[in-house]
């Protein structure tokens, strides 16, 4: 390894050195007192409490929005990664007229603030009577993670060989089982990818759920935390712990999802 | 190169693109059946919770309307023309053009060294990937309540600058108006960073491992392999990256409207910040519509420019090709 | 309600960009037969919450044909919902009013019934606290609690820079300001971020400076043509040029953390901040010093020399509720027991506010809050906070420039014409 490259990798490791402390103030501050975190706000938890950890993961309360969110953050990337890689399918591999014109719309979702376009779009959920349902926002939230799904995976999927593809179908292999059976398979890394994207954007979602939903029990975890952080007023303590106890199931989700990432291509396919 | 090529992940050369599926063996009618099948459900479901709320929403933007009342007061262009001709706004485009340039002379470098360093086999490199990309997962709120935190007058990074002795670089992080765009800077930057790695971290997979060892057979040394291999090969995905991240740089909104409102004296004002405050906060619904188109457009021009000069090696111009 | 201010309540206001409604309505339209109403309030929090509740099961012990769908919404959920839901067919029969400029905006769905009749027999007591939730005269609301503001100080550290008795006069607050500073304390705490937090010095040299009849002009004809408001900005820039507040003061956040002003307030890091009656609340969730409310005291606005204004006059708001038409008789008798004297001692012992009737000032929790409430009721003018009075977009301007101003950015006259201009129509 040359010097250069070393020291590349140097300053790689002191800026994930960095990123790291606002995240350890995350979940050490949960080990604190709020006195403590206000009397210093860099400091170690000095006792260490638990109260906060326990009492969180003691309520039902906070398993029911964390099933809520699992479920909802579940169908909107499944459903945004499966239509997704279907659209971006004919928009790769198929010539057609208009095609450049599809893949304009759907880039056009990118290019909007959706902040504005969530409002109009409570009245079609009203009307869908999707309100107070799971559905009411996880459909929204595939087809808001439409664009970005079909922008990564295009061009991977035009990457792929198109020997392979005519190798495919002179055994006999019809185009959909071509997709089916062999490019999914080779898209593997930027499935994970857009997996990965579309779940936290679901997950981190507040204003969509915060329309929808009137039920307290229905709330996904940042109307939670929101909620949360009104009820224990100012209690910075027990918030960091709700907070970093919400984290775990999207940085799940990427650990598994990262495994795909890894070698997907690599090997399997050679030009 | 030529080898490389055919591998090349996240790029679609149009020199081998899609091949019309008019083979003799398959009729046109199966065709479009296919392509029906494939591109509806993702149409329907588009069109139906994105395009046409976005619709809605710029037809409110020719009306002056408080949001109360029905639609009634037509009012054309005026809420654009009004928009224009503050100064508030004009400033918040500068800001968005500071960060968009900011981040990819800042991140990309960044990102891209992360990415080449966590592709490598480390020990540990799936926990040091989720440590650069936790940020990403953690809410908008949160990161800007731990950064208040951090940031506040003699809170936690003034007290580590005086520690190493850096005292003086101690600055009024979110108070001063010529510094409080560059603060909010650093906080976007470990925020979205994880966003450009894993990009870059998927893009890397589709260069094979035996391209590098050729390379270093020849006697390349590990940067030049990177910098004559890799990059190259990874270039269609920087392109795609730089089109995602300068689109999030003009639409930016949460951190900036947590951390300072767009303050002090809108010396952070931003596009989006400027949507909320003047428009929706203030019940002029229609004015924030307008804004909203507005940003639209200057998304939009990018993407467009982005595609004629940039992107079009990748993505056969499609944003181009559909205008011309 | 001024004390919730949250951050993400104008994110939440932008979700308002929709021509539906979105309400759960429970009961028939008929004007006599029983009737169920929907109640939209934002005390999602104990002890309020079960209060609401109590409050509405005893109601209908006595008014068996009136019972309740209560539906409580946190504060921004509130703000996103109430315009989509005037816009719909079934909007909820009593719902959260904050009175002024966004109650006239509210107007304009159609929706809101007139209870001028309906609250004839009842509203005397509230006085002039019921002048905000009027409109050209008429009764769209009543408050069931206001808010004063004034300074809250630390007792501690004015003894420790020998400062012996609170403030009177705006020359005796700018010698404590100089002793404070001399003893290495930060006087005063201001929460500059969010903007409304400067807006109360304005508003009060403004209060100081003009006659109740000039204010009151200013607010029917949106304009702060008076010259006395341009002398107010000047009083303001030579209180600001004593630097009186901490450093960094324009990005402070006001309730947000140890850091925010109220925290500073809290942790013996400032000794005065002007904040409205909530603050100890506030400063409680931000300490875990339990003698708290022994340490810190109120004294008003001071006096200031050469205003036409009456130094006992002062800033404030309420928390209020209106009715939508639909079951508007019962909506009314409804809110006529919430400001009766029985439900306001009541909610007087909450320490959640200021009650409207004078008989509950009694029950208040602190001797504080006592203090506030006399000075309050004995008040010749309760000036709502200009931001609300005017309309909402005219509101925001003037905060706008103020806190512009408190940043070095314009003049007393730009603070004039942000009025002028945002009521015009421009941007």
């Amino acid at each position: 390894m040359s010097r250069r490259n070393g020291v590349g990798y140097l300053a790689a490791f002191a800026v994930i050195g960095i990123t790291v402390v606002p995240l350890l103030f995350v979940i050490l501050g949960g080990f604190r007192t709020t006195a403590q975190i206000n009397r210093a706000p860099a400091g170690l938890p000095g006792p260490w409490v638990w109260d906060n950890y326990i009492e969180v993961l003691g309520s039902p309360y906070f398993w029911r929005l964390l099933g809520n969110s699992a479920l909802i953050a579940v169908v909107a990337t499944t459903l945004a990664v499966g239509f997704g890689s279907m659209a971006a399918f004919a928009l790769s591999r198929y010539a057609f007229r208009g095609r450049e014109a599809f893949y304009t719309l759907f880039t056009l979702g990118l290019l909007f603030p959706l902040g504005v376009a969530t409002l109009p779009l409570y009245l079609w959920l009203r009307q869908l009577g999707l309100l107070e349902n799971p559905l009411g926002v996880a459909l929204p939230e595939a087809a808001f993670s439409l664009p970005i799904t079909i922008v990564i995976l295009r061009p991977f999927m035009n990457a792929i060989p198109i020997e392979l593809e005519d190798a495919a179908l002179l055994d006999g292999t019809a185009k959909l089982g071509f997709f089916w059976r062999i490019l999914l398979p080779l898209s593997r890394p930027a499935l994970a990818t857009v997996s990965v994207l579309a779940f936290v954007s679901s997950w981190n979602f507040f204003l969509l759920p915060l329309l929808v939903f009137n039920d307290s029990t229905n709330f996904t975890l940042p109307l939670g935390v929101a909620m949360f952080q009104s009820e224990h007023s100012q209690d910075t303590a027990k918030i960091l712990a709700f907070t970093a106890l919400s984290m775990i199931p999207a940085l799940t989700f990427f650990v598994l999802a990262e495994r795909r990432m890894v070698g997907g291509l690599t090997g399997s396919v050679k030009g | 190169m030529s080898t490389a090529t055919s591998a090349r992940p996240l790029t679609a050369p149009s020199s081998h693109a899609p091949r019309a599926g008019g083979t003799p063996r398959r009729s046109r009618t199966r065709t479009r059946l296919e392509l029906a099948l494939l591109l509806a459900p993702g149409l329907v479901l588009f069109v139906g919770f994105v395009l046409v709320p976005i619709g809605v929403a710029t037809f409110y933007s020719l009306y002056s309307w408080n949001g109360f009342g029905p639609l009634t007061d037509f009012v054309g262009l005026d809420n654009y023309v009004d928009a224009f001709s503050g100064d508030v706004f004009q400033g918040a485009i500068a800001h968005n053009l500071i960060i968009a340039a900011l981040t990819i002379i800042v991140q990309l470098p960044l990102s891209i060294s992360l990415a080449l360093l966590l592709n490598r086999k480390l020990r540990g490199r799936t926990f040091l990937r989720m440590v650069v990309f936790a940020p990403y997962v953690l809410s908008e709120a949160v990161t800007a309540v731990i950064w208040l935190l951090m940031l506040q007058p003699g809170g936690f990074v003034d007290q580590v600058l005086r520690g190493a002795g850096l005292g003086w670089a101690v600055q009024q992080w979110l108070a001063d108006p010529k510094i409080v765009l560059y603060s909010l800077f650093v906080v976007i930057t470990w925020k979205y960073i994880g966003f450009g790695v894993i990009l870059l971290l998927a893009g890397l997979q589709g260069i094979p491992a035996e391209l590098r060892e050729a390379a270093a057979l020849d006697g390349a040394s590990s940067w030049q392999a990177t910098r004559h291999v890799v990059l190259p090969l990874l270039g269609p995905t920087i392109r795609v990256w730089i089109f995602l991240a300068v689109i999030g740089s003009l639409q930016l909104f949460d951190l900036v409207w947590i951390m300072t409102l767009g303050g002090p004296a809108n010396a952070s004002t931003t596009m989006a910040t400027y949507l909320i405050d003047h428009g929706f906060k203030r019940y002029e619904f229609g004015f924030g519509s307008a804004v909203a188109v507005i940003l639209f457009i200057i998304c939009f021009t990018f993407a467009l420019l982005y595609q004629r000069f940039a992107l079009r090696r990748d993505t056969d111009g499609a944003l181009t090709r559909a205008v011309n | 309600m001024r004390s919730v201010h949250k951050l993400s309540v104008a994110l939440a206001a932008a979700a308002t960009l929709v021509l539906a409604a979105c309400s759960g309505s429970g009961g028939d339209a008929s004007a006599n037969g029983p009737v169920t109403l929907t109640w939209w309030h934002n005390r999602t929090t104990e002890p309020m919450k079960t209060i609401w509740q109590q409050i509405a099961d005893d109601f209908h012990k006595t008014h068996q044909d009136v019972s309740f769908t209560i539906e409580p919404l946190q504060n921004e959920q509130f703000q996103t919902k109430m315009p989509l839901a005037l816009q719909g067919n079934t909007p909820p029969d009593i719902f959260q009013q904050w009175g002024g400029g966004s109650l006239k905006s509210q107007l304009s769905s159609g929706k809101i019934a007139d209870i001028t009749q309906a609250s004839s027999s009842w509203v005397g007591p509230l006085g002039q606290s019921a002048k905000g939730w009027q409109v050209d005269g008429k009764q769209y609301g009543v408050p069931y609690q206001m808010h004063a503001v004034g300074f809250w100080y630390r007792k501690d550290l004015f003894a420790t820079a020998g400062v012996t008795s609170p403030p009177s006069t705006l020359d005796e607050l700018n010698a404590a300001v100089a002793k404070l500073k001399a003893a290495k304390l930060v006087p005063i705490a201001v929460g500059g971020k969010d903007r409304w937090p400067d807006a109360f010095y304005f508003n009060y040299f403004a209060i100081r400076q003009c006659s109740v009849d000039a204010l009151k002009k200013a607010v029917e004809k949106t304009e702060l043509a008076d010259p006395c408001f341009t002398k107010a900005g000047e009083n303001l820039k030579t209180f600001l040029d004593t630097k009186p507040f901490q450093d960094g003061f324009v990005g402070t956040p006001a309730q947000q953390g140890a850091g925010s002003s109220a925290g500073m307030l809290a942790n013996g890091q400032a000794a005065m901040e002007l904040q409205g009656d909530w603050n100890p609340d506030v400063m409680q969730a931000l300490s875990e010093d339990k003698q708290l409310d022994s340490k810190v005291g109120w004294f008003p606005f001071p006096s200031v020399p050469g205003g036409q204004g009456d130094p006992k006059a002062v800033l404030g708001g309420g928390d209020g509720f209106s009715c939508t038409s639909r079951a508007a008789k019962a909506c009314a008798d409804f809110l006529g027991y919430l400001v009766g004297e029985e439900v306001q001692k009541k909610l007087a012992a909450t320490g959640s506010g200021l009650p409207v009737h004078p008989a509950a000032v009694a029950s208040l929790k602190t001797e504080t809050h006592k203090q506030i409430a006399e000075y309050t009721a004995n008040a010749p003018h309760l000036q709502f906070y200009l931001d609300i009075a005017f309309p909402t977009n005219v509101g925001q301007a003037l905060n706008d420039a103020i806190a512009n101003f408190f940043a070095g950015q314009g003049g007393p006259d730009t603070i004039v014409q942000s009025v002028t201009k945002a009521a015009a129509g421009n941007k």
